[in-house]
C-alpha cells in the first residue's frame, strides 16, 4: 500500500491538507487524542507513519514510505538520497546566525578564527564557515540552541528562524541568513523510478494543492 | 580490552558464509553455463588505475600508502580492475567473458558513520564485443542467473547513459553539469529553480520523467528532434527490447544516470519487489572508453558488465537460504583411548563414500565423553548417526531420534 510519512509538528497540518486534496485523509492525527503512528486512509488506497521531521528523509531513502513531507532545512542538513519532488511553499522559515545583542561582532566574517558555534544543523553551519574560510569549533545540540550564548558557552548559534520570537526574547540578533527554507514533497527514488502503488499519479493530485511557489 | 572489527568490517560466521556460498555456487554455475570464466585480480590497486574512468572518486576509495608503489587503494568495484588486466595482460581473441566473486571496499561519504565499508559483489564482464548482441547476452545472462537463484519478481530498469549524455548536450555548458545532477537525483526542485529558459526547462522535465513501459517510451522519444546517432541509439535500445522479450518487468528510464560514471550505452539496474523496501540488487552498463584508458597503444575494445549485490540478495532471499550449518552424517566414537587411530581409519572410509555430489561430513569424538553423553551430543547437533568403534575392531551403528 502507498505509504506517506508526515512530520510532526510545524508542518503537520499543512501535509495532511496536501493530501486531502488529493483525497487521501490522515486528519485522525490531528486529533489531541489519537496515540496511533500508522493510520490507513479511510478508503484504504494509502496509510501515513507519523515521524519526527528528521525522521521522514530516513523512512523515505530507505523505503518504507514512498511519499514525504520534510523541511528544505532537514534534507540539506542530512543529504539524504531521496527525489526532490516538489516545493511545497509552507513551512517558510530561514537558516541565520545569530549573537547576544552584546557581542562586538555585526556580520559573520568578522568573528574570530575558533570561535564556538551552537547549533543543531551541524553539517549546514560547517558548510557556511567554510565557505567563509573561518575555522570555527561547531558544537552540536539537539534543542533549546539559544542558550549557548546566554550560558558563554559559545559565541554564536545556527539555527532556524521563523518569526524571530524566540531569538528576541532570549536577547539574541540574527546577523546572516544561510538560506530560506520551505516544505518539499520527497519520493523514494527507486519507488518513483517504477511508479510503484502508481505514485506518479498521486503527485499529480496533489499538484493543484500546490499554492503560490 | 574488547577486540571488534574495525567500523564498517564485519566477521562472517559460518551460517553467513553459507548462505553466502549458497548464493555464489547458483551465480558461478550459469556463468559457467554460458561460458564465463572466473578472474580473480588483486584486492589492492594503485589508486590511479581505480580513479582512470572518473566514475571513481579517490575520496570513496580507503587508501594505502606504501613507501615504494606511493598511494594504493582497495578496490571498490572490479570493473576498472578487469579492464586493467585485460587491456594489458590478455592480448587475444576477442570476446572475452570473464566472471568474478569478490570483496570490494568503500568509504562512506563524511557525516554518514552507519553503513558497511565491505561488501561482497559478483558479476560478468564481457569485453571486446560491441553489438545489440552483447547487450542482450548480458541482460538475459543476468535473468538467467536471477532466476537460478529462485528470486520470483523483479524489476529491470533500462537506460541508455550515451543517449541521455548527448540529449544534455542542449543545455548551455555552465548549466549542463547541474542539469545532468538534477536528473541523475530526481531533483525536480532544483530543475525549476535553474536559470533555463522556459523551452529548456520543459525540456530537462521532460527529460527527467521520460521513463514508462519500453514500448511508451520509444514512441515519446521518437518525437523528440534527434539527430542521426542519437536515432541511431533509440533504435538500439528498441533492438535489445525486442531481444529481452518476455522478461515479466521492463521500465525504460532515460534519467537513470549516475552523476560520475564512465557508462556509454545502455545502462540497468535490478531492483527488488520486496514489501519491505524495494533495494538495488545489481547494476551494470556499457562501458565502451573504459578499456582504451588501460590498452597500452589506446586500442578501444567495447565491454559491458554488471554486478550484483551479494548483502541485498542475501536480505531478500533470506527465506530460502540455508539457517544453519550443515550438520554431520556421522559421529564416530572410539570406545577407548587406545581405540583414537581405529576411529580416524573407519572415519576415513566413510568420508569417500560419498552419495552424489554432496560430501559426506563425518566428525570423530575427541572428549571420549561416556555414551550417554555422546548421544545427548549427537543429537543437540543433530547427527542421526553414531559409529562406535570397539576394541574388537567392530563398528556398531546407532540411529540417534533427532528433532528436525
Amino acid at each position: 500500500m502507498l505509504t506517506v510519512a508526515l512530520p510532526k509538528g510545524a508542518l503537520l497540518k499543512d501535509s495532511i491538507r496536501l493530501f486531502q486534496a488529493a483525497g487521501l485523509d490522515f486528519s485522525a492525527f490531528l486529533d489531541s487524542s489519537n496515540r496511533q503512528l500508522q493510520i490507513p486512509d479511510p478508503t484504504g488506497r494509502a496509510q501515513a507513519l507519523l515521524v519526527r521531521t528528521h525522521d521522514v528523509p530516513v523512512y523515505v531513502e530507505y523505503g518504507q514510505a514512498h511519499l514525504g513531507v520534510a523541511g528544505y532545512d532537514v534534507l540539506k542538513e542530512k543529504q539524504p538520497k531521496v527525489a526532490h519532488l516538489r516545493n511545497l511553499g509552507f513551512g517558510f522559515c530561514r537558516m541565520s546566525v545569530a549573537v547576544p545583542d552584546s557581542s562586538p561582532y555585526r556580520s559573520a566574517a568578522e568573528f574570530p578564527p575558533y570561535c564556538r558555534v551552537a547549533s543543531k544543523f551541524v553539517n549546514c553551519a560547517r558548510e557556511y564557515f567554510d565557505q567563509l574560510d573561518i575555522p570555527v569549533e561547531i558544537i552540536p545540540l539537539y534543542g533549546s540552541v539559544e542558550l549557548g550564548p546566554i550560558t558563554g558557552m559559545s559565541e554564536a548559534i545556527v539555527d532556524l528562524v521563523s518569526t524571530g520570537r524566540t531569538l528576541k526574547e532570549n536577547g539574541l540578533v540574527e546577523l546572516e541568513v544561510l538560506y530560506e527554507s520551505t516544505a518539499r514533497l520527497i519520493a523514494h527514488p527507486l519507488s518513483y523510478r517504477l511508479n510503484t502503488y502508481g505514485l506518479q499519479d498521486w503527485v499529480e493530485k496533489i499538484q493543484p494543492a500546490i499554492v503560490g511557489v | 580490552m574488547i577486540y571488534q572489527p574495525p567500523t564498517g568490517a564485519r566477521d562472517l560466521l559460518p551460517v553467513d558464509v553459507a548462505q553466502k556460498h549458497w548464493i555464489e555456487q547458483r551465480l558461478q554455475d550459469i556463468f559457467t553455463r554460458w561460458s564465463y570464466h572466473r578472474i580473480i585480480t588483486p584486492t589492492l590497486e594503485r589508486l590511479d588505475t581505480l580513479v582512470a574512468g572518473e566514475a571513481v572518486r579517490p575520496e570513496t576509495v580507503i587508501q594505502v600508502w606504501d613507501s615504494e608503489e606511493g598511494i594504493l587503494g582497495l578496490r571498490p568495484e572490479l570493473t576498472a580492475s578487469i579492464a586493467r588486466a585485460a587491456a594489458t595482460r590478455m592480448v587475444e581473441t576477442y570476446p572475452q567473458r570473464l566472471c568474478y566473486m569478490a570483496n570490494i571496499f568503500r568509504r562512506q561519504p563524511t557525516g554518514q558513520t552507519y553503513g558497511q565499508h565491505e561488501f561482497y559483489q559478483g558479476g560478468v564482464e564481457l569485453l571486446g564485443a560491441g553489438g545489440v548482441s552483447a547487450d542482450a547476452e548480458v541482460l538475459l545472462l543476468l535473468s538467467d542467473a536471477l532466476s537460478n537463484l529462485g528470486l520470483e519478481r523483479w524489476h529491470l530498469v533500462l537506460g541508455d547513459a550515451g543517449l541521455t549524455r548527448s540529449l544534455l548536450w542542449d543545455f548551455p555548458k555552465p548549466l549542463r553539469g547541474k542539469v545532468r545532477e538534477a536528473i541523475a537525483q530526481l531533483n525536480h526542485v532544483e530543475l525549476e529553480q535553474l536559470p533555463l529558459e522556459p523551452d529548456l526547462r520543459n525540456r530537462a522535465l521532460k527529460l527527467m520523467n521520460l521513463r514508462g513501459t519500453p514500448v511508451e517510451v520509444l514512441a515519446q522519444i521518437s518525437q523528440w528532434s534527434l539527430d542521426a546517432t542519437q536515432m541511431a541509439a533509440v533504435q538500439r535500445l528498441k533492438s535489445v527490447v525486442d531481444l529481452i522479450d518476455g522478461h515479466p518487468s521492463v521500465t525504460l528510464d532515460l534519467s537513470l544516470i549516475q552523476t560520475f560514471d564512465y557508462y556509454t550505452g545502455l545502462v540497468f539496474e535490478v531492483v527488488s519487489d520486496s514489501l519491505s523496501g524495494q533495494r538495488v540488487l545489481g547494476q551494470g552498463g556499457r562501458y565502451d572508453q573504459l578499456v582504451g584508458l588501460y590498452h597500452p597503444q589506446s586500442q578501444m575494445i567495447p565491454g559491458i558488465g554488471f554486478s550484483l549485490n551479494m548483502e541485498d540478495l542475501q536480505q531478500v532471499l533470506m527465506r530460502q537460504l540455508p539457517q544453519r550449518t550443515a550438520v554431520s552424517h556421522w559421529l564416530v566414537v572410539p570406545e577407548s583411548s587406545d581405540l583414537v587411530a581405529a576411529a580416524f581409519r573407519h572415519a576415513q572410509q566413510l568420508r569417500q563414500q560419498a552419495v552424489g555430489a554432496e560430501p559426506i561430513r563425518v566428525e570423530v569424538e575427541l572428549e571420549l565423553r561416556s555414551p550417554d553423553q555422546t548421544r545427548i551430543y549427537a543429537k543437540h547437533r543433530q547427527i542421526q548417526q553414531i559409529a562406535w568403534v570397539s576394541a574388537s575392531g567392530s563398528v556398531t551403528i546407532e540411529t540417534v531420534e533427532t528433532s528436525t
